[in-house]
């Protein structure tokens, strides 16, 4: 039984736009004390140490070498973006040498 | 109340801070455009699913559910929902800040959310951004690499590097450490980094990559508000 693309398509959408609303909309039940506060602003380094992890986790090392990189550069020259870039040129040279 | 600011100033700060996600956003694009022509998916259809859903993992599972040929639209719905249930984490942590700019550019702002300029913007609001168009502004070249990307690998897909020997694919992980990095002020900040990429790996073995991504924001959350001492 499967249904028209556009269908699909609108159903998906729907899913999708439910998520980026929901948290939001449900947030504005809960009052911000200063320690949910501490929360909030605590979770964006919580998620981004987990997407890290796990990129160290499920690559070889190359991608270990190329994401301590990125801390130490961030450190040297200041500025996250400008490492991240060059992470991404440390990892595509170390596998193109073979690593 | 809709007094914040939302000012065309903060939408190019933000666009401005957006091109370098942008770009590795396009090399993405590219890839799910990619998966999605030989999935027998034209560009039209790859585009619409593209802006449609507006979300890469969840792209490819819907693409992989409909290619088996038995995916309902239930089936679709509980899929989607399962994987992006981060954006309730995502929209929960902006609602204080962005609530005050009115709810037609708060709405509207949240269709451009994605993953990575949630961490861009956090980041923004952490240094004392106070524009809320800034999440929009880093919205709109993502949205633009997003769409162009897929349309050209749905396009072209012979032609095309794999997007891994660019390096593209460890873009949002070299940003995430990027970012973690530079947002980590003292050794309070320390104890959500070190508890987020633990409880990332242990749930990860358990529940997969989703649930991995949501339980390091909850964790990390949960021990900052059991750290918080009572002052200010």
């Amino acid at each position: 039984m499967t249904q028209s693309f556009p269908v699909l398509l609108a159903v998906m959408a729907s899913a999708a736009f439910l998520c980026r609303i929901a948290g939001f909309t449900l947030m504005r039940l809960v009052p911000v004390s200063p320690r949910v506060e501490a929360a909030l602003r605590a979770t964006p380094l919580g998620v981004m140490a987990g997407i890290t992890a796990l990129a160290v986790q499920q690559g070889g090392l190359a991608e270990g070498l190329a994401l301590a990189a990125v801390v130490g550069l961030t450190l040297v020259l200041r500025s996250d973006v400008a490492a991240a870039l060059l992470g991404v040129v440390v990892v595509a040279v170390l596998r193109w040498a073979g690593l | 109340m809709s007094g914040a600011l939302f000012s065309l100033d903060g939408f190019r700060r933000g666009a401005r801070d957006g091109v370098p996600l942008a770009v590795s956003i396009f090399a993405y694009g590219l890839g799910f455009g990619l998966v999605a022509a030989q999935a027998g998916f034209g560009v039209g259809k790859a585009v619409a699913t593209s802006a449609a859903i507006y979300s890469g993992s969840a792209q490819l599972a819907a693409v992989n559910l409909l290619q088996t040929g038995e995916a309902t639209a239930w089936a679709l719905f509980a899929a989607i929902l399962v994987i992006n249930a981060r954006y309730l984490l995502f929209g929960a942590t902006l609602q204080p800040w962005l609530w005050s700019a009115g709810p037609v550019k708060a709405y509207g702002s949240l269709l451009l959310l994605g993953d990575a300029n949630w961490l861009m913007t956090m980041r923004a609001i952490r240094a004392g951004e106070a524009d809320r168009a800034y999440l929009a502004g880093t919205g709109a070249p993502i949205a633009v690499g997003w769409l162009s990307g897929t349309a050209l690998g749905a396009a072209a897909v012979s032609v095309l590097p794999r997007p891994e020997a660019l390096g593209f694919d460890l873009m949002l992980p070299c940003f995430a450490a990027g970012m973690v990095t530079a947002m980590v002020h003292s050794r309070v900040d320390l104890l959500p980094v070190a508890v987020g990429a633990g409880a990332a790996l242990g749930i990860f073995h358990l529940a997969g990559p989703a649930a991995a991504i949501i339980g390091a924001g909850l964790a990390a959350a949960a021990v900052a508000a059991l750290m918080h001492r009572g002052e200010a």
